[in-house]
């Protein structure tokens, strides 16, 4: 059986091929040659270990380490002893199969990784004469790692060399730049090579690029301003948020567009903090109000409206997972409940977390239990927690040292180790969460009992006593905890702005930093001083100038999408969508086994059968992930609203709103259906060209009339809050 | 005014005539022009289609097309090895009706690649790139790279009005196009061709819109659509996606070919029961017609392969009868039509399945050793590439994986797998991975 014309093509990372000169000006580590400080960072970044070559569960062609080096003692005896020591000879380290197959110089599925006689090589070779020691005696640990610069003001096509420097625990320093890999977080903004030589693109904006070296990271950031005179000083600020963000736009050359007029503001505000359409008549109303504070004024009646309560608890059951077939009938509901019951009551967002983390008791009067449920597994409940409320994910750690990040398969298991208690007592035909007994959680690779920790701090000698949870709860929700406010406010923050200071939400780590720090910091800060009052951050968000600005672009900020330079569009969520086309035409939409009337947002479960909503990207709740709930376009969504008969039906209706329009005059008709779809008056020229268009057909008034509300609808205006 | 209703200025004019031939049946005929056109040009790049039958879950090939009877109790399976069409080529029992078409297709017995998840390994078959650590298998669509049908439909565009690449009954969760953008999107039917009284949801217009009222609509809308083409929706990539969305809807439902490649109804009922009364069957179909009506991908997203427990009853009694009629029907379908040559046709799942049987009586996923079956569009028929090992555990010679898949569908769709595709910053990213065209199949 041979292997010999098997060509695997690994991921990028294990492809790079290894161009590296000789002559290098850099520290040379040492006469002593070990694994763990020497060969280990070679064998990363070759890519040995990575997950499609030697590192992935099964190994490549019987040779198998673990996946990024997570465990240097198996490896080296992997290394050393495995397969009767073939693959290294202590006598003829040349000959050695470890460096014949890295040199390419006998077949290598991976390829050649580096030139027979380089730095690496020798480094191989004396590794391999020197007797493949493992660690070397009283060597100094690494104690951090930095990358130099830190941060540079770019302009388009320019280049940056990056050193990486370790700084080791006797004080000394080495350059490992030649050692560390590195990855950039937007290959259009800034490119980086595998020699840390960092170039910039043709695109304005900011790109992280990582560095990392034994399990360490460090961070590079790229600015890249647009080229051009500088633009004025936009003075204008409604509060302190606008303050960061305009002082992000001043380095970044970029000028704000213009603020959003009434009736944008109106449209976007409603849409934004209740979920549906204002009606025609709070329309007229915040139109014709001359108030100057009418705009603060509106946010106030909208948050204390029923239909806050109603939208935000879709968006914390999306998180949550209030899911129908993994529950049943009864306790989703009841889950849906309790959720909307916290929000219209405005329980503070550490309270809620508390509550829903130390949940316990009989499920019917603790309905936040069922998120035990739904998560089945005490790892998935630690994982789908980090997310949700810290916007951590560390389900990659489940098996292995987090790629780009610092958790670990200890961290992970620390943190499974929380939940481990969570059991269930069936009573009576009820059934009760329980905490029970006190399980050891062990390392699945290294056997050793993991005590529950939370990320990023030190394990304990044991467990807490009692409700292990509690103690997590405890940590997880203190104003000083490092995510949990900051997460909280960037995903309040991501909803007004669709996008977070953090983008993607739930995704906050080193090598993934916000956009505007100091706006972050002023967020987290002013959540953390009104005690966790969701309401009073809404309050702030929405009365920033930054969040009235008006979509429409100049000519500095058109491709700006990272630094909340104006409005941008984002397409009205499926449940919202229906809603409004519901309300356009008067009539509601029927849905099974819930009140004649149910609005679409207030469906508490999102396995209801629809076509619609399933077309417009209705999360099926299988995940913690924000991102399931799409917002993409189809080109069946496009021909359901050209042709859908249920939309042609509700347009035709003789209950619904048109058959009301026919008796009024056609500058009437006009005037309601552009309020009720875009909470505007027509333009003049718009009010011309649809009289026109009522006048023609006076003979099939009525058909002309749902013509129009039917190319309202199919409007990108419509379609989008903008 | 503005009186095209797209940026692209496809005008009042022109829809009118689209519409009004196709609502009202009158001759103009789009079909026409591409048959002319089709005339002119032989066997140049476009000429061929693709139809790929992905059978989710996984379908246990060391039970149906690499057989081991000569493997322990504990591998071989319950089915037996028959002769097919092809002297020396023996395939399932189960199957007897492919074994019928053996000549027209081949089979790859050593196919191979490194991901045994559901998610990712669907990934790596339909673009032949393996994912990378920020993969989330779990949403739909979950592209990192564009799938062969975006690819396809990037590089060579539709024929005439009709999508270049469509997706059924669903979207299959990796089918779409990720950077390549809208454009290369799939079209996905939404609904069940086998389903009574089948039809693509909203193709037409409800009965009570006629052809002048869909006009006096559209003509309406581009009047009052006023971000449309404007320079918000230009620095909004959500909104113009749904304007290159909205544009393609109106030119599927204005088109005739479309709404003839969907009509299923207009099958021969006889043809329709050889297929299959199955979702399966009947995807098939729809399938040829598709590509008979100019579509160059279709992507038949069929689930239920992931055989994990009791598969022998299963795999005999359901999966494998509907796979017999389907495949074996399709072949000899687009061999009787004159259309085999000009259709490449790839019948593979993410994996096979572990060589040996689980306690619960079926077996898990296997991706290290695996059969793709291929015929049509310039593929040799009554070929067997490479061998597995003894146990099909492991090729025993001539490994090809996902990428050499791609770069063999697309030379023979007559587009260089050397090639690039661009992301929109512009970065360039080759159309395959490295991929080998196995030329031991042409």
């Amino acid at each position: 059986m041979t292997y010999g014309k098997f060509v695997s093509r690994p991921p990028v990372v294990c492809r790079v091929r290894f161009l590296f000169p000789l002559c290098l000006l850099v520290a040379t580590p040492l006469g002593a040659v070990d694994y763990v400080r020497d060969v280990l960072p070679l064998m990363s970044r070759f890519g040995c270990n990575g997950s499609a070559c030697h590192g992935k569960a099964d190994g490549q062609n019987g040779f198998k380490i673990s996946i990024f080096g997570a465990d240097p003692a198996a490896d080296h005896e992997a290394i050393t002893r495995q397969s009767r020591g073939r693959r290294i000879m202590l006598t003829a380290p040349e000959h050695s199969l470890l460096l014949r197959k890295a040199a390419g110089e006998v077949p290598h599925a991976g390829g050649s990784r580096m030139k027979t006689g380089s730095r690496e090589y020798t480094i191989l070779r004396d590794w391999v004469a020197q007797g493949a020691p493992f660690a070397t005696e009283g060597r100094a640990e690494i104690a951090s790692l930095t990358v130099e610069p830190v941060e540079r003001v770019m302009t388009f096509g320019q280049k940056q060399p990056l050193r990486v420097k370790a700084v080791l625990s006797d004080g000394t320093e080495q350059d490992v730049t030649w050692l560390a890999q590195f990855q950039s977080n937007d290959n259009a903004i800034a490119e980086v090579s595998e020699r840390g030589e960092v170039t910039t693109g043709s695109a304005v904006g900011q790109a992280a690029v990582m560095a990392r070296y034994l399990g360490r990271i460090a961070i590079f950031h790229a600015i890249v301003p647009r080229p051009g005179e500088a633009v004025a000083a936009n003075a204008e600020t409604f509060n302190e948020l606008d303050e960061h963000v305009q002082a992000k736009l001043r380095k970044m050359n970029l000028q704000a567009s213009a603020v959003a007029d009434d009736a944008t503001f109106l449209r976007r505000v409603t849409l934004d903090l209740i979920g549906r359409l204002p009606t025609v008549n709070e329309a007229r109303a915040f139109l014709q109000s001359t108030a100057q504070d009418k705009r603060a004024r509106l946010v106030d009646a909208l948050l204390d409206k029923p239909e806050f309560a109603d939208f935000w608890a879709l968006k914390w059951a999306d998180l949550l997972r209030v899911d129908r077939l993994v529950l049943d009938h009864h306790a989703a509901h009841d889950y849906h409940s309790w959720i909307r019951t916290a929000v219209a009551e405005n329980r503070p967002l550490d309270v809620f977390a508390r509550d829903l983390l130390t949940a316990q008791g009989p499920l019917e009067e603790q309905p936040a239990g069922y998120f035990f449920k739904v998560a089945k597994k005490p790892g998935e409940m630690a994982a789908s927690l980090s997310q949700v409320f810290l916007g951590v994910r560390i389900n990659c750690a489940e098996c292995h040292q987090h790629p780009t990040d610092r958790w670990t398969q200890r961290d992970y298991h620390g943190m499974r180790a929380f939940f481990e208690q969570v059991s269930y007592k069936k009573a009576g035909g009820a059934e009760a969460l329980i905490i029970q007994g006190n399980p050891q959680v062990k390392h699945p690779r290294t056997k050793e009992v993991v005590q529950p920790y939370a990320l990023g701090t030190t394990m304990p000698e044991s467990a807490p006593d009692g409700d292990r949870r509690a103690a997590l709860a405890q940590w997880m929700t203190a104003p000083e905890n490092p995510w949990f406010a900051r997460n909280m406010a960037n995903r309040l923050w991501a909803h007004f702005m669709g996008r977070g200071v953090v983008e993607p939400v739930d995704d906050f780590r080193a090598t993934n930093p916000p956009s505007n720090p100091a706006l972050l910091d002023a967020l987290t800060r002013r959540l953390i001083e009104q005690k966790f009052d969701a309401r009073a951050l809404i309050r702030l968000i929405t009365a920033s100038l930054t969040y009235q600005l008006s979509a429409t672009p100049n000519t500095t900020n058109e491709n700006d999408t990272q630094n909340f330079s104006r409005a941008v569009f984002r397409r009205l969520p499926a449940e919202s969508l229906l809603d409004a086309v519901c309300d356009v035409t008067g009539v509601p939409e029927k849905f099974s086994g819930v009140p004649a009337n149910t609005r679409a947002v207030e469906l508490w479960d999102s396995q209801q059968q629809h076509y619609f909503l399933k077309l417009f990207g209705r999360p099926s709740r299988t995940t913690p992930c924000v991102c399931e709930r799409s917002t993409g376009a189809s080109i069946s969504q496009a021909l359901h609203l050209m042709n859908s008969p249920n939309l042609q039906n509700k347009l035709a209706h003789a209950g619904g709103r048109l058959t009301q329009l026919v008796s009024m005059s056609d500058a009437q008709i006009i005037e309601e259906l552009w309020l009720v779809c875009f909470s505007r008056f027509p333009d003049e020229t718009e009010r011309q060209q649809a009289m026109e268009h009522l006048s023609t057909r006076q003979d099939k008034r009525r058909q002309s009339i749902e013509d129009l509300a039917w190319s309202l609808l199919n409007t990108v205006e419509f379609v989008f809050n903008h | 005014m503005n009186t095209s209703p797209f940026c692209d200025g496809l005008s009042r004019r022109s829809f009118l005539r689209v519409g009004a031939a196709s609502t009202l049946g009158a001759q103009f005929s789009l079909g026409g022009l591409l048959q002319a056109e089709s005339a002119v040009k032989t066997a140049t790049r476009g000429d061929v289609s693709f139809i790929f039958v992905f059978l989710r879950g996984g379908l246990s090939t060391i039970d149906t097309f690499d057989m081991k009877p000569d493997a322990p109790d504990t591998i071989r399976g319950e089915f037996k090895p028959v002769r097919t069409k092809v002297p020396g080529i023996h395939i399932c029992d189960q199957l007897p009706r492919i074994g019928g078409v053996m000549d027209q297709f081949s089979l790859i017995r050593s196919f191979t690649h490194q991901n045994a998840g559901h998610g990712h390994a669907d990934h790596y078959m339909m673009t032949g790139y393996h994912p990378t650590a920020a993969f989330n298998g779990s949403l739909t669509p979950n592209n990192e790279h564009p799938c062969m049908g975006s690819v396809i439909a990037s590089k060579l565009g539709a024929r005439g009005s009709i999508p270049p690449y469509v997706c059924l009954p669903t979207l299959h969760p990796s089918g779409s196009s990720a950077y390549l953008g809208p454009n290369a999107a799939p079209f996905t039917i939404e609904a069940d061709p086998n389903s009574p009284g089948f039809q693509v949801p909203d193709l037409m217009p409800p009965l009570s819109i006629d052809a002048q009222r869909l006009e006096d609509r559209r003509g309406l809308l581009s009047k009052v659509d006023r971000f449309q083409c404007s320079i918000e929706q230009k620095a909004n990539a959500a909104a113009r996606d749904l304007g290159v969305f909205s544009q393609r809807a109106v030119s599927l439902m204005t088109s005739k070919e479309a709404k003839q490649a969907f009509n299923l109804q207009a099958e021969d009922e006889k043809l329709r029961d050889a297929y299959g009364r199955n979702t399966l069957g009947q995807s098939c179909l729809m399938a040829r017609r598709l590509v008979e009506s100019g579509v160059r991908c279709v992507t038949i997203e069929h689930q239920n392969w992931d055989t994990h427990y009791g598969q022998f009853p299963t795999l005999k009694d359901d999966l494998l009868p509907k796979l017999d009629n389907a495949i074996s029907t399709l072949f000899t379908d687009l061999r009787q039509r004159g259309m085999l040559k000009k259709t490449l046709v790839v019948i593979t799942g993410e994996f096979g399945r572990t060589p040996k049987i689980s306690k619960e009586g079926g077996r898990d996923h296997w991706s290290r050793c695996f059969t793709v079956a291929l015929g049509g569009g310039g593929i040799q028929g009554g070929r067997v590439v490479g061998q597995s090992d003894k146990i099909a555990s492991d090729p025993a010679d001539s490994p090809y994986g996902p990428e050499d898949l791609c770069a063999t569908v697309y030379s023979l769709l007559g587009i260089s797998p050397h090639d690039e595709m661009h992301t929109p910053e512009g970065r360039p990213v080759m159309l395959t991975n490295n991929g080998r065209v196995i030329k031991e199949l042409i």
